[in-house]
């Protein structure tokens, strides 16, 4: 089987987080998935602070961001994530409800690597999720010092 | 000057023009007039008497000149002969060979006319004078009341201002507010929609095999329902994202669109038997992607509303191609519409015909309406039922498309 990568997902909707879990079970992509439900936690994971500072160095192969969060938004985390040299080559995916542009030029100049707007449509979302997962996680080369599996 | 009476200001600068007119003023009543030269001159003859009497010769004469330029200055034209025939008479009488007489010696006869010519045109520098002063003073005056106007009008047009001020901020308030209540339907209105929608289906996938018929009708409509919810709201924040959305105008061609557009439609309607007309169309200047969603709409209506129909035509043209506001139509003979409603056609989720006549959500038209009337045009419907419809709509600086050709050469 061919390897795969750690997909890190930033979503405070507990339903969110349920449905993109069974759209990535659906495809077996879902066994090296780490969830984060706030952008705190998630900066926590990445610098390896708190409840994280035993996991091992490997950074994500990409992580998938929500915008609206609670504590820090994730256009917030989305910035110190690009601003950081240790972080800012993990692929990140705004994976967010908001249509709207101007969170996506923020997005874009921040420099996120992709943009998608959840569909209301289940089957559309799965299909989402699958080519997300199915490429971030398994086409895609992670750049060096990610968690391959 | 009665807007002039407001303004503590202004009466101050009327009281002053008063005290002005009233120093300077004439004497009004022709009687006092009168009687201020025969009285001037009686004071200069007095004089003269008295000078005389110290034996000062000859001073008479300037004497009445003095009391002639008095007269003039203060009692005007008419007083001042008076004091010239006047002071001549007495100046003959008191002062010129034979004393006592009105008779003129014909040796002093030069003398006589030189003192008449004197006063004469003292009188006359003396009137000119005068009027010249006065017209300045009138003109100065007038300048005064201007300048306040002036003033007067500046300061409500610096209020006028502070209040377009104000309201411009509170308008930007109030967009501020609208953006961040759409950024909240588009964000947290459709989560919980996205969850309605996966679960049902999660749980159609899940149970539907112990599900029955009914039950399985039940769940695929909570799917239907929340799927047009989402439809709708999309809809909604699409249209208010025009409304909000600068205009990037540049040269559109028209027939170009068209085309582009009807080749993409055309696509999704393979199984159709749809006969397409299009005429030559002008270039205008607009938004592109917004007239392209124009055009998106008009002819999609068209071919939905054309659906029960064999063959569907749909024709695309411009009435008076060669006149400078021209109007571009799209024409069906589809379901058409009851021009009783007609004012109905272009509000938001409003439909004249039934969902399962035809779907859409009614907001189509509306954001057509929308963007032509943001690029200051014109649209209207025509129609009657069941036999075709037809949009109108008109662009300003459209430009035909011969025309430009021509220009372009």
């Amino acid at each position: 089987m061919t390897k795969l990568a750690r997909i890190l997902i930033v979503e405070d909707d507990p339903n969110d987080v349920e449905l993109t879990l069974t759209a990535l079970k659906d495809y077996n992509l879902a066994n090296e998935v780490v969830v984060t439900r706030d952008g705190q936690q998630a900066l926590d994971y990445l610098y390896r602070r708190g409840e994280f500072n035993t996991r091992s160095t490997d950074n994500p192969a990409v992580m998938l961001l929500d915008l609206k969060l609670p504590k820090v938004g994730g256009l917030e985390v989305l910035q110190q994530i690009k601003s950081d040299e240790r972080l800012k080559m993990i692929p990140v995916v705004v994976l967010t409800s908001s249509h709207e542009e101007k969170d996506m030029m923020r997005s874009y100049s921040l420099g996120v690597n992709a943009y998608v707007v959840k569909p209301v449509d289940f089957h559309e979302f799965v299909n989402a999720v699958k080519e997300l997962g199915i490429f971030w996680a398994i086409v895609n080369e992670p750049p060096p010092g990610s968690v391959k599996k | 000057m009665t807007d002039l009476a407001e303004g503590p200001a202004h009466a101050g600068v009327r009281r002053s023009l008063a005290y002005w007119n009233q120093e300077f003023q004439r004497i009004h009543s022709p009687i006092l007039r009168y009687g201020f030269s025969v009285v001037s001159v009686a004071i200069a003859l007095g004089m003269a008497f008295a000078l005389q009497r110290y034996q000062f010769h000859d001073v008479e004469l300037p004497l009445f000149t003095v009391a002639i330029a008095f007269t003039t200055w203060y009692a005007g034209a008419g007083p001042s002969v008076l004091a010239i025939i006047f002071s001549s008479a007495c100046f003959d009488y008191f002062f010129t060979e034979p004393l006592y007489s009105l008779d003129i010696s014909s040796s002093e006869l030069p003398y006589y006319f030189i003192f008449v010519a004197w006063a004469a045109i003292v009188a006359s520098f003396n009137a000119v004078r005068r009027r010249t002063e006065v017209s300045l003073r009138q003109a100065r005056d007038n300048l005064q009341v201007e300048v306040e106007q002036r003033r007067h009008r500046e300061n409500e047009i610096r209020k006028l201002n502070q209040e377009l001020g104000k309201r411009a901020a509170e308008l930007e308030a109030t967009n501020r507010e609208l953006e961040s209540f759409t950024y909240s339907v588009s964000h947290d209105l459709r989560a919980p929609l996205r969850h309605m929608v996966g679960y049902s289906e999660l749980l159609q996938r899940q149970a539907s095999s112990l599900l029955d018929e009914k039950s399985q009708r039940f769940i695929q409509t909570i799917l239907d329902a929340a799927k047009k919810m989402g439809n709708l709201i999309d809809d909604l924040l699409e249209f208010s994202r025009i409304g909000r959305a600068e205009t990037k105008k540049a040269e559109v061609d028209l027939e170009q669109l068209v085309k582009e557009v009807v080749a993409e439609i055309g696509q999704d309607t393979k199984g159709r038997d749809i006969v397409w007309k299009i005429g030559a169309l002008p270039v205008c200047h607009g938004d592109h992607s917004m007239l392209r969603l124009v055009v998106v709409n008009l002819v999609s209506n068209a071919v939905k509303f054309t659906s029960m129909r064999r063959p569907a035509e749909i024709e695309i043209g411009c009435v008076d191609c060669d006149k400078k506001e021209v109007e571009v139509f799209v024409r069906d003979n589809g379901a058409g519409f009851d021009m009783q409603y007609v004012n109905k056609l272009f509000g938001v989720f409003q439909r004249l015909h039934l969902p399962e006549q035809f779907e859409g959500t009614g907001i189509g038209l509306a954001t057509v309406q929308r963007i032509i009337h943001r690029h200051g045009g014109k649209i209207r419907g025509e129609g009657a039922v069941d036999q075709g419809a037809t949009f109108y709509f008109s662009l300003p600086n459209a430009q035909d498309a011969a025309e430009r050709r021509a220009n372009a050469q």
